[in-house]
């Protein structure tokens, strides 16, 4: 099995179609998680017609049960994290398979709320959940994907916003690397004029460490910023932290919810 | 001679599990539905959290049924803190559910079961012949996701509803858009009917089966009520939520290192067939002529039923929905003043109905509003043992015939299997 690797910016190739623009072969993958990345792809209902025919889906079990389980792959989509053995070999055939691996959802890009346990002892807790035989599964600590495998694009999200899957699909079919955002959650929200949770109602909004892309949906209808999209690398952290400590708002308190869905450290340390 | 069927990995179901029926000879010696997903410790990793952080947390059991888990933990929170949400949120929260339901009712009924019955591998393979079909199914789905997205501010892990109601209220325009909505896909309800009254049956089982459900108050419905309603012919009983260690006894089961949910030793069945066992009294108008026309009637034997079930519920919840929003137009929405939360230390149960089926969440926290115990049940792991028993009686009946395999496939189907959702509970053996 050969393995194409699309370089930056290069669109994902198939050679030896002449007629109009070649589909991609892709392939549509969950991991460990709650299937929801995938299911915001087919909850694209008006486009979802458009998306088959433009891309040539060979691989997707929850959608199919008659799926190329082999063949290379243009563009492979994963969600979900790396919870067992099983997990880790799927993800590594997957790589082997696809030209492009692009990893959807806060679950494939950061670990997700399965990766709340960072740092805690997996044994102990096994042995809470299922006695000593808990000991046996297969089962280890979340990891986002990157962990195991070299990711190409991260599309983050709990779940993935629909528009920015569309896009990125689009950009990909025209040879286009997508773009993403990469300010904080703040910056939409002040954009739309909602009055601020943190600032006017003390609320522990994490909009301003938390990747926007979402529009401020949360902080739009008054409900504080959750961080489910992860950290934003471009956070002003030390300016942030005043603000929570400033409004009460305890750090231990404040780091356990960011830890939610995200490893917090990633964002203290600017790390990626 | 000893033989195994096994499907791998089940295929247009939610998560990954697989099915082993072994059989020596005619007789089955064995009949494992196994699940492959990681353990992700949800319940274990709650524990500490405080109260404001649960819903969303647990929301992510499951995508598809996120809405049941995100409502379904404000209630148990709710009735711990001794919160009474009023009559406005109440109503609210049970259009929501009907929002998931169509959803996910049209999701597994045209994506996931229907190109079984027609002959195809996936929807997309359907197009060209039966594009009306497809077309049919986005479009109610999309009406389910449109319901969620205007009340829960997004169709998957909902966000606007909180403890005591919501963050913002949905606008009159908003509520006019889903009235139009609505009415549009009355007339895609009664196709589906047509639809489905036309494909042919598939007897692979012919058993007693024992249904429970949450029982409905006034309108057949998801969200109102406290009372689980067991029924086991010939007898019917009724459970307090608080009580359903003594609906789902949880069994040791040997061949697969699971904990199987059982009602005095007996495997018992969720979901909609469950469901219009127990509250189809409830059901009005058309949904009761969509049962006619689909030669639905009690009592259930075969649980391919489910699937026919789906279609009356989805068609019921058009309808209530439909009354629901016109409703809240005609009072309009008052701008509430939310109950004051706080929190105290004890327990706190609730049921709803999942569109899966009876979903259990129970908590118990300390003074300070932080978790000490979470308790989840979903229906994907009630229906395991069910699920088990009927691959036994299919396999059985069939007499080893040569189509095992997608017999037993369009069975688990025919359950609606949320196996991410299953995961918590059902303490499977993990090593595949």
């Amino acid at each position: 099995m050969t393995r194409r690797r699309a370089g930056k910016g290069a669109a994902p190739g198939q050679e030896g179609r002449t007629s109009e623009m070649s589909a991609p072969s892709v392939g549509i993958f969950g991991l460990t998680g709650c299937a929801g990345d995938q299911l915001v792809i087919l909850n694209c209902e008006d486009q979802l017609l458009d998306i088959l025919r433009a891309l040539e889906v060979k691989d997707f079990s929850m959608a199919s049960s008659a799926n190329d389980t082999e063949s290379a792959l243009d563009i492979a989509f994963v969600e979900g994290a790396v919870l067992s053995k099983r997990d880790e070999e799927t993800l590594r055939r997957i790589r082997e398979r696809a030209g492009l691996l692009v990893a959807i959802g806060t679950c494939a890009v950061w670990g997700g709320i399965a990766a709340m346990d960072r740092g805690m002892d997996r044994e102990g807790l096994l042995r809470d959940v299922y006695g000593e035989a808990g000991l046996e599964f297969d089962t280890m600590a979340a990891k986002a994907l990157h962990e195991v495998v070299d990711v190409d694009l991260k599309i983050t999200g709990c779940p993935i916003e629909a528009d920015e899957l569309i896009a990125g699909i689009a950009g990909l079919l025209n040879g286009n690397r997508p773009l993403t955002v990469t300010t904080p959650v703040c910056a939409e929200c002040k954009m739309q004029e909602h009055s601020c949770l943190l600032v006017e109602s003390s609320l522990p909004c994490l909009g301003p460490l938390t990747v926007g892309g979402c529009g401020a949906r949360c902080p739009g209808l008054g409900i504080p910023c959750v961080a489910c999209r992860g950290p934003c690398m471009d956070a002003n952290v030390e300016s942030a932290l005043a603000t929570y400590e400033e409004k009460g708002i305890a750090r231990g308190q404040l780091e356990r919810k960011l830890a939610t869905f995200a490893p917090w450290r990633s964002v203290a340390t600017h790390e990626s | 001679m000893k033989r195994t069927i096994e499907v791998n990995h089940l295929a247009r179901v939610e998560g990954h599990g697989g099915i082993v029926v072994e059989l020596d000879g005619n007789e089955v010696s064995d009949v494992q539905f196994k699940i492959f997903e990681g353990a992700r410790l949800i319940e274990r990793l709650l524990r500490g959290r405080s109260y404001g952080d649960v819903a969303q947390i647990v929301s992510r059991i499951c995508a598809i049924c996120s809405v049941a888990h995100s409502l379904t933990s404000l209630k148990a929170t709710e009735a711990a803190f001794g919160i009474r949400p009023s009559a406005q949120t109440q109503g609210l929260r049970d259009l929501m559910y009907r929002g998931e339901s169509i959803e996910s009712h049209a999701l597994h009924l045209f994506l996931l079961a229907l190109p079984d019955y027609l002959g195809y591998p996936s929807a997309a393979a359907m197009v060209e012949k039966h594009g009306d079909a497809v077309a049919i199914g986005l479009r109610l789905k999309k009406l389910g996701n449109a319901i969620q997205e205007t009340l829960g501010g997004r169709a998957i892990h909902p966000v606007n509803a909180v403890l005591g109601g919501f963050g913002a209220l949905p606008t009159t325009r908003q509520l006019v858009a889903l009235k139009d909505a609505l009415e549009r896909e009355r007339e895609d309800c009664d196709r589906m009917i047509e639809l489905l009254a036309g494909l042919p049956q598939e007897p692979f089982a012919d058993a007693d089966i024992a249904f429970a459900a949450l029982r409905s108050s006034a309108w057949y419905g998801y969200y109102h009520g406290d009372l689980i309603d067991m029924l086991a012919a010939p007898t019917r009983q009724t459970f307090a939520a608080a009580d359903y260690r003594a609906v789902a006894t949880e069994e040791v089961v040997g061949h697969s290192h699971a904990k199987h949910s059982r009602f005095e030793g007996r495997p018992f069945m969720v979901g909609a067939l469950a469901r219009l066992a127990i509250n189809g009294d409830l059901l009005r108008g058309r949904a009761v002529e969509a049962m006619q026309q689909l030669e639905l009637a009690a009592p259930f034997r075969n649980p391919m039923d489910n699937n026919k079930a789906q279609a009356v519920e989805l068609v019921n919840d058009v309808e209530a929905a439909l009354a629901t929003v016109d409703e809240l137009l005609h009072a309009g929405l008052a701008d509430e003043e939310p109950p004051s939360i706080r929190p105290r230390e004890g327990t706190g149960t609730a049921i709803t109905e999942a569109p899966r089926g009876l979903l259990i969440h129970s908590y118990t926290y300390d003074a300070g509003g932080h978790i000490v115990r979470a308790d989840v049940i979903t229906p994907t792991a009630i229906n395991a043992a069910s699920m088990e028993d009927h691959f036994r009686h299919a396999v059985a009946r069939s007499k080893g015939g040569d189509d095992m395999a997608r017999m037993l496939e369009m069975i688990a189907r025919a359950y609606d299997p949320c196996i991410s959702c299953s995961v918590h509970v059902v303490r499977k053996d993990h090593v595949a």
